[in-house]
């Protein structure tokens, strides 16, 4: 384990030098085209420091759906199509159904790729079998402490990402997920079919809509990371938040807003985590501004420290 | 000698002490040496039995977050220690401890904020200002502000749903509210 960090380190070191070659930009967009392109079914696991946690994945690339079964832990079951996330929970008997505010947004596109070298070096490396495949691996190594790197191995023959690390500074990968088989083709529209569809379960909506939040902001952007969307929308059975997130092109963090006294409990003030997701939850006004982002503790700290409220002029 | 071993991991050995631990360990790589043999003995076993911890889901709850606020308190745990006048094989020694050091925070799920790797290049280091925050309990409605995040990731594009498995194992919770 220890010779494998140090090996780790000296690969990354290594690769600096020949960082951001038209070849490794061509993986990226490779891995990004496979994932919109190919149906498939595939069974992958989920694994931080303190848990795994196992799931079926099925998209049918033609309706551009997707179905997430979560196989334990928590039953879920969440079905995205092109402009709705539907989130299903058995246990509670709930539907969680986000709209898509700005349906293209999440796609990655290819000049958003090549802007990714600003913050990260890119380089190739070692081939490595996963689920049977051989897989090219690509590795992103931030340019600073603010984001984490990226370990990704991508299928030799279709470009399908069959491994992503999420990787610290250190180099110790503190969230994995890896799809333990792959099945390509063969989708049909009822596999991607809600299981729980049509059960007279409660609706959440959550009711986004792009939106201006008067006064809200940030004394001071971090570097790499900016604004991408704000938003209203409803939290819970219903309470409004404002939403606005960060996003360096790769790790995105949102700057949840809400009045104080629409929330169920007051939070204590700190940072949380959970793989390599970090929550920091402090008061800003009478409201409740809670940082939730895939990014090193310190970001997500900056990003809440430099929340503030200025009271609109006029 | 296997107490020394242990302390060394920890960083805790004073310099003297480190740098006679550290000889033992240098030594144990050539054939005869009993207490070198027995140093890098303990070493393995020590470090093997942190690779075990890493893999046991048996940790109480926020462990890794408890030490992570322990180390924050004390930053230069995660620093190889200078030893001043060192020979050349034991600085290299040194370091080496230093980096299993790192490690060792690493499977905690902590990410230090003083990256190994970037000793080979130059890095743009950004320090914190900020005091160390306080480590809490994930709030209530985690899954809910996680779902609602995860909608806007950009890396949703390269990983498809995948990021949507983050989610918070609290059932009780979840089915109260």
């Amino acid at each position: 384990m220890r010779t494998r960090a140090l090996g780790a380190a000296l690969v990354l070191a290594t690769s600096v030098a020949q960082a951001q070659s038209p070849e490794t930009l061509a993986w990226l967009r490779k891995m990004h085209q496979a994932t919109q392109r190919l149906s498939y079914v595939g069974t992958f696991v989920y694994q931080n420091a303190d848990r795994t946690e196992t799931s079926r994945i099925t998209r049918y690339a033609a309706g551009d759906i997707e179905k997430l079964e979560v196989m334990n832990g928590v039953p879920r079951e969440i079905v995205r199509t092109r402009d709705t996330v539907r989130c299903y929970l058995p246990d509670s008997r709930v539907v969680k159904v986000d709209r898509r505010v700005d349906r293209d947004f999440p796609a990655l596109l290819p000049e958003q790729i090549s802007a990714l070298a600003r913050h990260y070096d890119i380089s190739l490396a070692e081939t490595q079998r996963i689920a049977g495949l051989d897989c090219q691996t690509v590795v992103l190594q931030p340019k600073d402490n603010l984001r984490y790197g990226y370990r990704l191995y991508a299928d030799v023959k279709s470009g399908m990402l069959m491994r992503a690390d999420t990787v610290d500074a250190a180099g110790k990968s503190v969230e994995t997920l890896m799809f333990t088989q792959f099945t390509p083709g063969n989708v049909t529209p009822d596999m991607v079919r809600p299981r729980h569809e049509g059960k007279k379960w409660r609706i959440e909506d959550a009711g986004a809509a792009p939106a201006h939040l008067a006064g809200w902001g940030l004394a001071s952007e971090l570097p790499g990371f900016h604004k991408v969307t704000e938003l209203k929308r409803r939290l819970g059975e219903s309470r409004p938040v404002g939403q606005m997130v960060f996003s360096d092109g790769l790790a995105a963090v949102s700057v949840f807003i809400e009045p104080l006294e629409s929330r169920p409990d007051r939070a204590a003030t700190g940072l949380a985590s959970m793989g390599a997701i970090n929550i920091y939850t402090r008061e800003v006004a009478n409201h409740m501004i809670t940082v939730v982002g895939e990014a090193p503790a310190v970001s997500v700290q900056r990003i809440a420290d430099a929340v503030e409220f200025r009271r609109p002029t006029q | 000698m296997k107490d020394r071993i242990s302390v060394l991991m920890d960083g805790e050995l004073d310099d003297r002490s480190a740098a006679q631990a550290i000889d033992a360990l240098a030594a144990g790589s050539q054939a005869g040496s009993q207490a070198g043999s027995e140093a890098r003995d303990a070493w393995r076993t020590y470090h093997l039995i942190s690779d075990a911890l890493g893999k046991s889901r048996m940790l109480s709850e926020g462990f890794g977050e408890r030490v992570a606020a322990a180390l924050a308190a004390e930053p230069t745990v995660l620093a190889p220690r200078r030893l001043g006048g060192a020979r050349e094989p034991r600085r290299w020694a040194a370091l080496a401890a230093g980096v299993a050091a790192v490690s060792l925070v690493g499977w905690l799920g902590f990410a230090p904020q003083q990256p190994a790797v970037q000793v080979a290049k130059a890095p743009t280091p950004v320090v914190p200002k900020e005091a160390k925050p306080a480590v809490v309990a994930l709030p209530s409605g985690t899954n809910d502000y996680l779902l609602a995040h995860q909608a806007f990731s950009p890396r949703m594009s390269l990983v498809g749903m995948a990021p949507y498995v983050r989610t918070v194992s609290e059932p009780a919770r979840e089915a109260r509210r």
